[in-house]
């Protein structure tokens, strides 16, 4: 975490998604395993719903004062934010000494009615990715068209980009100094990094279903229900419109983790299936987190798992119906901490 | 009579205990058939042919303590396989895209080749310690045989485009097929030089695939608008030849095992730009984390002054090497078998290195072995510490790399440092 001290003594501060907890990256819906590690992020997080639970530490650390709100509602690199906030990286000068780049940037707001931004100095070098249309750069194919200079200053005319940012061992006593893993240097090339990322997290929620949480269920005889859902935020628009009414749907058991419930035949195994009798919109504001819609299914299988409050996974009629990992669902005979993950995995410093 | 006793009860204890010894782990009750157990021992780089090679899907990384989890290849369903931990050796080498890396560079998912051995000291072992013939032995549930090798302590881990390029080994691409948002490629490995016809093998390719030409990045869409691949159908591929980043993603008609294609490189120019970015991306880790290496000889002086013999590990982008210049100033550290610093902690590992000329840049002659640069390097210091003796791990780095301080999970923190810094144990991975 950032303080105002040096970077690397921070011990790094254990940090879990809450269930509908959204992580966005390039710009686009994303899983936490879809960002490297080192990769400079933006968390919005509150404290642990219940302590008791937690998956992460709820005790604070005696010598770095980390922050006790560790239950993430949103998680997002650095062109997530910008895209999100209206802001750009505006390129001032860049000094090249050494086949390492100092950058002098500001990180603007669109609408310029906004206060001057206060400058900022960030490294590169040959690691440093310029994305250009379709084009996949290195720092020496700029030089060589000479947009860059080899050594030296040069003045970049306050051009507006986005950047990836990540953390590298600096130099010089320097508390912190971000260093720039990606450059995109125009709306082409940001629109294609989106894509591409929204293509992998589409597959990933086909595969694993929607999360959400169960807001109403009406009982009828002999299991069967009218189970009234709200999807969670974040995700592709294309995914929420595969949920049409008159179509077929499932829902099985989640945990907080959004592991699902059913073991190892499969998360349809055990799912609670039945038509879509309604799919609402929500209208007005729809809170972070949220997808704002709403899904009204009827089940003859109404289970343990699915009432109020509880988290599930629903999943259109047209995903393929696939088997999860086994780390990704808990098990037949599961251990407390295959439900309930304690934060014994963290190190402590 | 009480002592005589005692006496018994003891022997028969120790013959219990010894004969317990001898049969953990081997899973027989013959030892004279039991097969030989080798394991690495400190300072001697094992020779890669009395390695198990196996391979599967990254599923979980820890890279402070360079080990993670693999869900490892078998003949039965891959899903149900639980993830299987894995370290790499203080020597042990990572490669991506054709270039050195580190385990941190691998995006989970990632299929890996391993080249691995038994623990080479059970007793600290930061991994499970499994029976060793565990590799021999059927997990049961429809898992197979295979799938939880005692040999977790990797000496190599690439993925398919670094294994491909040192086994000379293509991917000859035969029919695609695109159906319902999926692809189906059917291609072989094939040997460069020819050989004996592979077995043709099915892989799935969707949008979130991605295509490299030259300097461009491609989208499926794009690669299918050029008429390269079919939009719906077949398309017969015509053996182009091309190399594959692979991982995994669950796969539908329950099939046991199909791998998943990430990339593409359909080009030898895409090839080797993909390999020079990451080549790029592990020097500048490696002149911020030094060079590990090995104490192979010390000659003691007087008052603290030594003259230090090093082996380089191997695995590293040769110009890192060349930067090791006789008469130029070096600087020494000691580190554990995770290669964490031990010493200096919170004040950077320039400050309690041992620092002095360089004496002597020898290269080994004759067959290197895996692990192992070749490279010797001498130096002599005023500062000779218990982190610098022979056959222990050590980092170094010469004087022209940068000074700067590394983050807090990289090092140990001096004497506040606790037991499990230095030793990490097993605790961190599940049990399923």
């Amino acid at each position: 975490m950032e303080f105002k001290s040096e970077f690397f003594r921070s011990p790094p501060t254990p940090v879990a998604l809450l269930p509908y907890g959204m992580v966005r990256y390039h710009g686009a819906p994303a899983d936490l395993r879809d960002i490297p590690l080192g990769t400079i992020l933006n968390i919005k997080a509150f404290l642990p719903p219940d302590p008791k639970n937690s998956s992460v530490v709820t005790t604070p650390n005696h010598w770095y004062p980390l922050p006790p709100e560790n239950h993430a509602m949103l998680i997002e690199d650095e062109p997530s934010l910008c895209l999100r906030e209206g802001k750009t990286w505006r390129l001032k000068e860049v000094d090249m000494k050494n086949d390492q780049g100092l950058v002098v940037a500001t990180c603007e707001s669109k609408d310029a009615a906004e206060a001057k931004a206060p400058e900022q100095k960030m490294t590169l070098d040959a690691t440093t990715r310029f994305w250009r249309g379709r084009e996949s750069l290195k720092l020496a194919d700029l030089i060589a068209e000479g947009t860059w200079p080899a050594s030296g200053k040069k003045s970049l005319g306050g051009q507006s980009v986005l950047l990836g940012l990540c953390w590298k061992p600096c130099p010089d006593g320097i508390f912190v100094r971000y260093h720039i893993s990606d450059i995109w240097l125009d709306e082409t090339s940001t629109q294609r990094a989106i894509q591409s990322q929204t293509e992998v997290h589409k597959s990933l929620i086909r595969s694993r279903w929607m999360p959400a949480f169960v807001d109403n269920v009406e009982y009828g005889k002999f299991g069967r229900a009218k189970v009234t859902v709200t999807l969670f935020g974040g995700m592709d628009p294309a995914l929420y419109a595969d949920f049409k009414k008159g179509g077929q749907t499932a829902i099985n058991g989640a945990e907080n983790t959004l592991k699902h419930a059913g073991g190892s035949y499969g998360p349809a195994h055990m799912a609670s299936k039945g038509p879509i009798l309604e799919v609402v919109k929500t209208s007005g504001a729809v809170p972070m987190g949220s997808s704002g819609v709403q899904v009204t299914m009827e089940t003859d299988l109404i289970i343990e798992g699915i009432r109020p409050g509880r988290v599930v996974r629903i999943r259109a009629s047209d995903w393929p119906n696939l088997y999860v990992p086994r780390e990704e669902y808990i098990g037949d005979h599961p251990s407390v901490e295959d439900r309930f993950p304690s934060p014994a995995l963290f190190p402590r410093y | 009579m009480a002592h005589s006793s005692s006496f018994i009860v003891l022997c028969s204890w120790l013959l219990a205990l010894g004969a317990y010894a001898a049969n953990e782990g081997q899973g027989t009750k013959n030892q004279e058939q039991a097969p030989e157990v080798f394991r690495p021992v400190a300072g001697s780089f094992p020779p890669i042919e009395k390695a198990h090679t196996y391979q599967g899907e990254l599923a979980f990384v820890d890279h402070a303590n360079r080990r993670g989890s693999i869900r490892v290849q078998g003949p039965g369903i891959f899903r149900s396989t639980e993830p299987n931990p894995f370290t790499l050796l203080p020597y042990g080498m990572v490669r991506y895209r054709g270039a050195p890396a580190e385990l941190r560079d691998i995006p989970l998912g990632t299929v890996l080749h391993i080249t691995a051995f038994l623990p080479p000291d059970p007793k600290t072992s930061s991994v499970p310690v499994l029976p060793v013939d565990n590799r021999n032995r059927d997990a049961n549930h429809r898992r197979g045989v295979g799938v939880f090798p005692a040999e977790n302590h990797a000496l190599l881990v690439e993925d398919e485009a670094s294994y491909c390029q040192r086994m000379g080994l293509t991917w000859k691409l035969k029919e695609a097929d695109f159906q319902d948002l999926q692809g189906t490629m059917t291609a072989a490995l094939e040997r460069k030089q020819g050989g004996e016809k592979p077995v043709e093998q099915k892989l799935n390719y969707d949008h979130a695939t991605r295509f490299w030409r030259g300097r461009d990045c491609l989208t499926l869409t794009e690669v299918v608008a050029e008429g390269i691949l079919p939009a719906s159908g077949k398309k017969a591929m015509e053996g182009r030849s091309v190399l594959l980043g692979l991982t995994w993603k669950p796969t539908p008609g329950g099939v046991f095992l199909r791998y998943h294609i990430s990339d593409v490189w359909l080009d030898a120019s895409a090839s080797e730009r993909a390999a020079k970015v990451q080549a790029e991306a592990h020097k500048t880790f490696i002149r911020s984390r030094w060079v590990p290496g090995w104490v192979d000889s010390v000659e003691y002086g007087k008052f603290g002054r030594a003259t230090v013999t090093v082996t380089l590990f191997g695995g590293i982008d040769p110009t890192l090497y060349a930067d090791f210049q006789q008469g130029g100033q070096a600087y020494l550290n000691g580190a554990e078998n995770t290669l964490k610093y031990t010493e200096s902690g919170s004040a950077g590992p320039t400050q309690m290195a041992a620092r002095g000329p360089i004496v002597e840049v020898r290269r080994y002659s004759g067959e290197i072995p895996t692990g192992c640069s070749g490279i010797q390097v001498r130096f002599e210091t005023d500062l000779i510490t218990e982190g610098i003796r022979p056959t222990k791990i050590v980092r170094m780095r010469p004087a022209s790399w940068p000074d700067v301080h590394l983050p807090r999970e990289e090092y140990i923190n001096g004497n506040a440092g606790n037991l499990e810094e230095r030793f990490p144990t097993p605790a961190i991975f599940p049990k399923y």
